[in-house]
């Protein structure tokens, strides 16, 4: 299934704009982030700490709707779905 | 009551906003925390917009480096207190403004206290750890709260109405990382500009906040995508928030 990732800010940089990727039916966020992550060490070290868990501070919205840290685990894509993946700027 | 004179300098805006809205500015007291990239340009229309009260709070001196973006600093003021620069340039800007500058770092320990007289606070920050103790000091008051950040083409700002929409702890329960970002200055004047923009709306009453929206700039096509935020019911900070001063975690 066909699911595009709208990246912003400093992972627009890294991934592009817009990335359509294809994965296999039932996927869920993490394997979303596990494919996005294998494309280079800065892709994977944005999305993920050292312990390889998924990054706190990063914001992740499915079809425009915020995904709450507690079920970033269980979320299921479907065919079209849009991820988006913000990761905050601080500077002022 | 506007004096006559205030009525003929603001006479454009008055246009738009009536006499109330205007005195609902002069009437107002924004408490600012950072006097840098967001905080110059918000501090600057504010002043001209004829704010009555304005708090500077920030510990640091002008250095070279701040030039790029922080445009109430000039040359000649490296080396003084940002609040001291940023006071006389407002000054001259509009002698009505009453203006006091706080020369502190804002901490956990101080940003109750140094909060607790403004009508709205203005989160100008540069880093996680002060505007955690900000977003605390502003829930304790019930004080609203207008936060930006920017790094590099990137922006983003949203205002926090305490037990109304999230709190900054509720949108990014986890600090950002790093600490000395690289900025242009144009993406600082924007959101700080657009900070501005919001305490104009919040306080003449007139227009629709970013309550509950975060406000996402991309400098590089100029495109703005707004994310809808709500309240985290397991949010350490805010989740039993009450009115009375003290009933959030952390703070006495």
């Amino acid at each position: 299934m066909k699911i595009t990732v709208r990246a912003f800010a400093q992972f627009r940089e890294v991934v592009g704009e817009v990335t359509v990727l294809d994965l296999p039916e039932g996927s869920g966020l993490p394997g979303l982030l596990a494919a996005l992550a294998s494309r280079s060490d800065e892709s994977r070290n944005l999305l993920f700490d050292d312990q390889g868990a998924i990054r706190e501070q990063v914001i992740f919205m499915v079809n425009r709707k915020r995904v709450p840290r507690s079920s970033l685990d269980s979320i299921i894509l479907d065919e079209g779905d849009e991820v988006a993946i913000y990761p905050p700027v601080a500077g002022g | 009551m506007l004096t006559d004179r205030e009525i003929q300098r603001y006479s454009r805006q008055i246009a738009f906003i009536g006499e109330e809205g205007q005195e609902r500015l002069k009437a107002a007291h924004v408490v600012l925390a950072g006097a840098g990239g967001l905080g110059c340009p918000a501090a600057l229309y504010l002043a001209v917009a004829g704010l009555g009260r304005l708090t500077i709070i920030d510990s640091d001196r002008v250095e070279m480096t701040n030039l790029n973006r922080q445009i109430l600093h000039w040359e000649q003021d490296i080396g003084q207190n940002k609040t001291a620069s940023a006071r006389d340039k407002l000054e001259a800007m509009n002698s009505d403004l009453i203006i006091k500058d706080v020369c502190e770092l804002i901490t956990g320990q101080n940003a109750v206290a140094l909060t607790g007289q403004a009508t709205l606070i203005i989160d100008a920050l540069d880093n996680f750890p002060a505007r955690y103790a900000l977003n605390l000091a502003a829930l304790a008051h019930g004080i609203p709260c207008i936060h930006g950040a920017v790094s590099g083409y990137d922006g983003h700002l949203t205002t926090v109405i305490p037990g109304e929409t999230a709190c900054l702890q509720c949108i990014f329960p986890d600090p950002p990382g790093g600490s000395e970002f690289p900025i242009i200055g144009t993406t600082a004047g924007i959101i700080g500009l657009m900070q501005a923009h919001e305490a104009i709306k919040f306080l003449t009453g007139k227009g629709t906040l970013l309550k509950n929206r975060l406000l996402i700039w991309d400098g590089r096509d100029s495109s703005v995508t707004f994310l809808d935020l709500e309240r985290d019911p397991e949010c350490r900070i805010c989740r039993n928030w009450t009115q009375d001063a003290g009933s959030v975690g952390g703070v006495e």
